[in-house]
């Protein structure tokens, strides 16, 4: 079964300025969605460390709405100190704390986000080790980890090679896809009132990566069947959506068909990541939503 | 609650010895205070490094160097950073161009674009 979900992130420009967690988490439930995904380390107040209070106050949140926690999400951040990036043993505590909190939030997947050693995303090579040792912990809360997916990172890499070589040997470890690597349109740049400056890169460089960053990758959905059963998460990201309800950069027909016939269960998560004017995420939110619903339901009756 | 921009309005004040600026995390997520390298503050055309900078990160107040050490402790996604710098006499009332610049490390993006800078511009009322 395929159930559809929103990811906090989505409200990344609301949160904490017209919107409150409660008011996230009851926009959630008021577009239908049931999972919900967090960013630990934005939307726990107190974080790494909340009061049992916040967690009371949360697990009342969770309840009132109707909403299921599905992923949390949380990084691994291996240049945590400046001269050197952190060993299997400092990095394993790190992991087993977040699994902790995880599961006093009543999550059930968890994505650590890796740092990475490479241009091309490779991953510190801590990232199996470290895996491994907090396994035995993901056991125990009956917690999936999953790291994601994500442009420009295609389906047939050596990272997720590497990642597979572990996912056939445990449940409990497998992928986030997020959908943004089946982008197939150009998208326009983000206005700020602040602005990124990327290290202090030669100029060609810094537009090399930056063109990389937001090109379409037009990976094809169909290369997703034969992952089916290692992926626990979807990340349907999104920059926009039309008055017709459709996605102008994404094939989410394709996408969801492949879901669909595959017979896939989990959670299709949005992940709005356009413009972040006030008041504008609640209607992509809504927007894309509907569109998945349709898909879903439209797929679904063609395959029964 | 926050102001959507970077540079907060609210904490923008003199304090004894100097100023204050009320700067909240420009990351999408709270920041470990250990991957901070740093802040640039610019008022009115004049300059404060790094060192010239103290950070108050949930009530603890760190030096530029100190901030380094500390990998448990964190600029928390809903708690705005004081960033409070020495000038005799403090700022005059009034509006007040302000530049922050804010560098951190990615540990997700390649090494190569390490550290990110994010630069934010704001003019701030100083009443008093």
């Amino acid at each position: 079964m395929i159930d559809l979900g929103v990811s906090l992130y989505s409200y990344g420009g609301d949160y904490l300025v017209t919107m409150t967690l409660e008011d996230c988490l009851a926009d959630v439930a008021d577009v239908g969605a049931e999972g919900i995904e967090i960013l630990a380390d934005t939307h726990i107040a107190g974080y790494p460390s909340p009061t049992t209070a916040w967690v009371d106050d949360w697990h009342e949140l969770v309840g009132r709405h109707h909403l299921t926690p599905t992923c949390y999400s949380s990084w691994l951040d291996t240049r945590l100190r400046k001269d050197r990036t952190l060993t299997v043993d400092e990095a394993v505590p790190l992991l087993v704390r977040d699994l902790e909190l995880a599961h006093r939030l009543g999550f059930t997947i968890l994505r650590p986000k890796l740092g990475v050693v490479s241009l091309d995303l490779i991953p510190d090579p801590v990232w199996r080790e470290t895996v491994e040792r907090a396994l035995p912990k993901a056991e125990e809360y009956g917690i999936r980890i999953a790291p994601e997916i994500h442009a420009p990172t295609p389906l047939e890499s050596t990272i997720v090679e590497d990642y597979l070589d572990l996912a056939r040997q445990t449940e409990h470890f497998g992928l986030l896809i997020d959908t943004g690597i089946f982008q197939n349109a150009e998208r326009g740049r983000m206005h700020s009132d602040s602005r990124f400056v990327f290290g202090n890169p030669d100029p060609e460089l810094a537009a090399r990566v930056a063109r990389e960053m937001s090109k379409p990758m037009n990976e094809d959905p169909a290369l997703l069947a034969d992952l089916l059963p290692y992926v626990f998460h979807v990340h349907a990201k999104f920059w926009d959506m039309t008055d017709d309800l459709d996605d102008p950069h994404l094939p989410y027909d394709a996408i969801v068909k492949v879901l669909v016939e595959g017979g896939w269960s989990g959670s299709l998560s949005s992940e709005y990541e356009g413009p972040r004017d006030l008041y504008l995420a609640s209607d992509m939110v809504r927007r894309q939503q509907a569109m998945l619903r349709r898909l879903v339901a439209e797929h679904a009756a063609v395959a029964s | 609650m926050l102001e959507a921009h970077v540079i907060q309005t609210k904490g923008f004040k003199n304090v004894d010895g100097g100023f204050q600026v009320a700067v909240r995390c420009p990351y999408y997520r709270g920041i470990w205070a250990s991957l901070l390298e740093g802040a640039r503050l610019t008022v009115d055309g004049e300059t404060f490094g790094s060192d010239a900078i103290v950070w108050t990160l949930g009530g603890r107040s760190y030096a530029a160097d100190e901030l380094a050490e500390s990998v448990d402790d964190r600029w928390a996604f809903e708690e705005p950073a004081l960033l409070t710098v020495d000038k005799p006499g403090g700022l005059a009332p009034g509006l007040h161009e302000v530049e922050v610049a804010i560098t951190w490390r990615w540990s997700y993006i390649p090494v190569e674009m390490q550290p990110t800078t994010n630069i934010s511009n704001r003019k701030l009322v100083l009443v008093s």
